[in-house]
């Protein structure tokens, strides 16, 4: 939590023990990856177990370490429902302003400015609270024979899903993810709530990493009779 | 051309058999060459659409027409004639087009369907992932002889093939030889011997006393409470409103009774006529179920107007439901539900390959059950009591809400309502705090996890370990005030898809922490415990079979390094 940049960088570092596995096409995608990475130094993690100064969870061998999501996201998950807000405030502002201002004793474009700010901060703040405690709530582990996600405001879900039941893995970037520079990534299983394994807030480069990560993961744990 | 094709397939066919122990032709498809639909299908489409189209023309055009012919522009009159001609001509074209140009193959390892008219569609399915085979008629479909066949595979949004229409024959003919072909494969995989044809016992035919009883426990008693409780609370009200004077200025008398035993009595009288409808028609949709059982599936057969008939491959099981309505609970009757990873928008409704039996004694239920998926029938871990206090204070909290709504509503409004009628079902509150906590549960068995919730409609679900997709455990705020969470076993199944997972409710969180981990687990010992069965039935078979297995089925040996 103290750091969670740390998470974008960590995708940066040569993970040297990779290119051992079995699959050179993989690691050429991972090792193209790397070069882009103009991120300042990492910092240290504060849940670190290694004295080694390379990412843990980086390397398929040693998996577990908690992830948290890039910064940037809560600007995403922040200014997504400010749109949301300022649209509300207009509306009810406007609807004070022609109709219902009748009935208060106040002048029209005060009593107007006031629901319709009224409101906006108020669904700002709470836009802004949920962003702050989403994002310290999120986490994500790449273990040994699963994926595991757990976040959530008010409702908290833990989601393990075991690479032998992933079917495909997606990264995709929405116009204003391009802009802030994450990514986010879809896992999906030939269960129902497959689509619900998303990982947001990824840099590309870790959503890369990851994706291609996953997939060997997978492939290493393939099942004959899937469905 | 079907000879053709025939000796296309045939380097294929003796890649497949060259080291199979089945005989030079268990794997050739008994049905060659391409095949046509029925030619009933053109006449049967014509007149299903046209009489939509007529219905449409004589709804929206009717006007139109009649101002034409009764103009006495002939000239135009003609034209509109000539046109109305041509429209048909194109109409009837288009399906005898579309009916030329429909084609379907089977070989030995793929299902092949050619189609479209204008746009043009070419499918391969390949025989090992299908689902299951639907064979349904309706009443006019079954006058003509003709059947409609549906394959469901795991993927994509519908049903994957239908072939509407085939003649009934050859609609039979096709689900065997897809059932054979599907075994022969398997043998191939040194997962089973084959055998030519697949001996089928009846395990299950539905009873008149059965039928009696479905149509007895298919009311849906939830909305029957509703309507009871709803019609006494608001019936004073519209009681009133058809009598607009104060009539309860003059007493309790004859109208006032009325209105008091109006509300109850009309409701019953719904109940009764619910009853009667949702029994009849449960009847007719389950009339003459018969379940068979063979070596590697079962089929099914039902229906008095409609018939269905349709097979459920034991190999694609993802998981069982033991359903039990109050009502069945009482009598001792249960329903089995099997889900195959299938596509059915209607959860089970018109789609009868899940429904493996409709109602029987729970024990033979349990029984046959268990026979296809051999789970511990022991006693279920319940929720920690505290749930239990939890549910108490849910119920209680929302009757006071209800009460208060209603208060507000009399206190406004000009409706008389007796808003203090919910205020009876207090008592019951406790109890049926007690009920939900106490129909719920949870075990981990060797090879399933398995779950039951529901106090109406009591569903135990037994979910193989090797079949779990993802696992997850959630908290609410509610839940987190009491250290209990929920752990979801999500599965293929068809079911799931309308959010009837697998879950053990309201346990607690130490406990969902350590289940959830130890279903992900046990999902990998199973993987890998199958795997192992796979290899040691393979084993004895002989040298030729694992050397079939090879080429064949790439998981069997390269997928080893999992384990």
């Amino acid at each position: 939590m103290t750091d969670p940049r740390d998470d974008g960088d960590g995708a940066d570092p040569p993970p040297e023990s990779v290119p051992a596995d079995a699959e050179p096409a993989g690691d050429a995608r991972v090792g193209a990856g790397q070069p882009p990475s103009d991120d300042p130094p990492r910092a240290s993690e504060s849940t670190a177990a290694d004295t080694d100064d390379r990412p843990v969870a980086e390397s398929v061998e040693t998996p577990g370490e908690p992830r948290t999501l890039d910064q940037r996201v809560r600007v995403e998950w922040i200014v997504g429902p400010l749109f949301g807000a300022l649209l509300t405030a207009a509306v009810a502002g406007f609807i004070t302003w022609a109709v219902a201002a009748e009935y208060l004793p106040y002048d029209r474009t005060t009593s107007a400015v006031a629901v319709g700010g009224g409101l906006f901060v108020l669904f700002a703040v709470y836009g802004v609270v949920r962003a702050v405690f989403l994002y310290r709530s999120w986490r994500y582990v790449v273990r040994e024979e699963s994926l595991y996600l757990t976040r959530g405001v008010l409702t908290r879900v833990q989601t393990v899903v075991p690479y032998v039941r992933v079917q495909h893995i997606d990264t995709r970037r929405s116009a204003f993810e391009r802009v802030l520079g994450l990514s986010t990534l879809v896992v999906y299983t030939a269960g129902s709530r497959g689509a619900d394994v998303t990982v947001p807030g990824l840099t590309p480069d870790t959503a890369e990493d990851l994706q291609s990560r996953l997939e060997r993961l997978a492939i290493a744990s393939e099942d004959e009779d899937a469905v | 051309m079907s000879d053709d094709d025939s000796t296309e397939n045939d380097p294929k066919r003796d890649a497949a058999e060259g080291a199979e122990s089945a005989g030079p032709t268990s794997a050739t498809p008994r049905i060659e060459g391409p095949q046509k639909l029925d030619v009933l299908t053109i006449p049967y489409q014509i007149a299903q659409q046209g009489v939509s189209i007529a219905i449409a023309i004589f709804v929206f055009g009717g006007g139109s027409a009649s101002a034409l012919f009764g103009s006495g522009r002939s000239l135009l009159a003609i034209g509109a004639l000539v046109a109305v001609l041509a429209g048909i001509a194109a109409f009837v074209g288009y399906f005898v087009a579309r009916y030329r140009r429909f084609e379907y193959e089977l070989t030995a390892d793929t299902f092949d369907i050619r189609s479209g008219v204008l746009s043009r569609r070419t499918r391969e399915i390949p025989l090992r992932r299908i689902q299951n085979v639907d064979i349904s008629q309706n009443v006019v479909q079954r006058a003509l002889g003709v059947a409609e066949v549906g394959l469901e595979t795991a993927g994509g949004g519908g049903t994957e093939a239908q072939l509407r229409y085939v003649s009934v024959d050859d609609a039979e003919a096709l689900q065997s030889e897809l059932s054979r072909l599907s075994r022969v494969a398997k043998a191939g995989e040194g997962e089973t011997a084959a055998t030519d044809e697949e001996r089928f016992e009846t395990v299950f035919s539905i009873t008149e006393r059965e039928l009696g009883i479905l149509a007895l426990i298919s009311v849906d008693l939830r909305i029957a409470s509703f309507l009871f409780f709803g019609a006494s609370v608001f019936a004073p009200s519209a009681a009133s409103m058809a009598q607009p004077d104060n009539w309860w200025e003059y007493g309790f008398g004859l109208d006032s009774l009325v209105g008091a035993f109006l509300g109850p009595l009309a409701a019953l009288g719904a109940i009764a006529l619910l009853a009667l409808v949702s029994g009849v028609l449960n009847a007719a949709r389950y009339y003459g179920f018969t379940l068979d059982r063979g070596e590697e599936e079962l089929r099914y057969e039902r229906g008095l107007l409609q018939k269905f008939r349709g097979t459920i491959p034991l190999s694609k099981v993802q998981t069982l439901t033991l359903e039990e309505n109050v009502l069945a609970r009482a009598l001792g009757y249960a329903a089995l539900t099997i889900e195959t990873a299938g596509y059915t928008p209607t959860g089970g409704q018109s789609n009868g390959s899940q429904s493996a039996i409709p109602v029987a004694e729970r024990d033979r239920v349990v029984s046959l059950a268990r026979s296809l998926e051999a789970f511990e029938d022991d006693a279920l871990e319940r929720p920690p009591k505290r749930a239990r206090l939890r549910y108490g204070f849910r119920y209680a909290i929302g009757l006071a809400i209800i009460v208060a709504l209603l208060y507000v509503g009399t206190a406004v409004t000009d409706f008389r309502l007796y808003w203090y009628v919910p205020l009876v079902a207090a008592p019951l509150v406790p109890v049926a705090a007690h009920y939900k906590w106490n129909n719920r549960g949870y075990a981990l068995g060797e090879d399933h996890v398995v779950t039951r919730n529901g106090f109406w409609v009591r569903r135990q679900k037994v979910v193989p370990y090797h079949r779990v997709q993802t696992v997850f455990s959630s908290q609410t705020v509610f839940q987190r005030r009491r250290d209990l969470a929920t752990v979801t076993v999500d599965t293929a199944g068809s079911q799931s898809l309308t959010g009837q997972d697998a879950k053990a409710v309201d346990i607690d969180s130490e406990t969902a922490e350590r289940i959830r981990e130890a279903v992900s687990d046990e999902l990998y010992g199973a993987l890998a415990r199958r795997r192992r069965q796979g290899r040691d039935r393979s084993g004895p078979a002989g040298v030729g079979v694992s050397d079939a297995g090879g080429p064949g089925s790439p998981g069997g040996e390269s997928g080893s390094p999992g384990d």
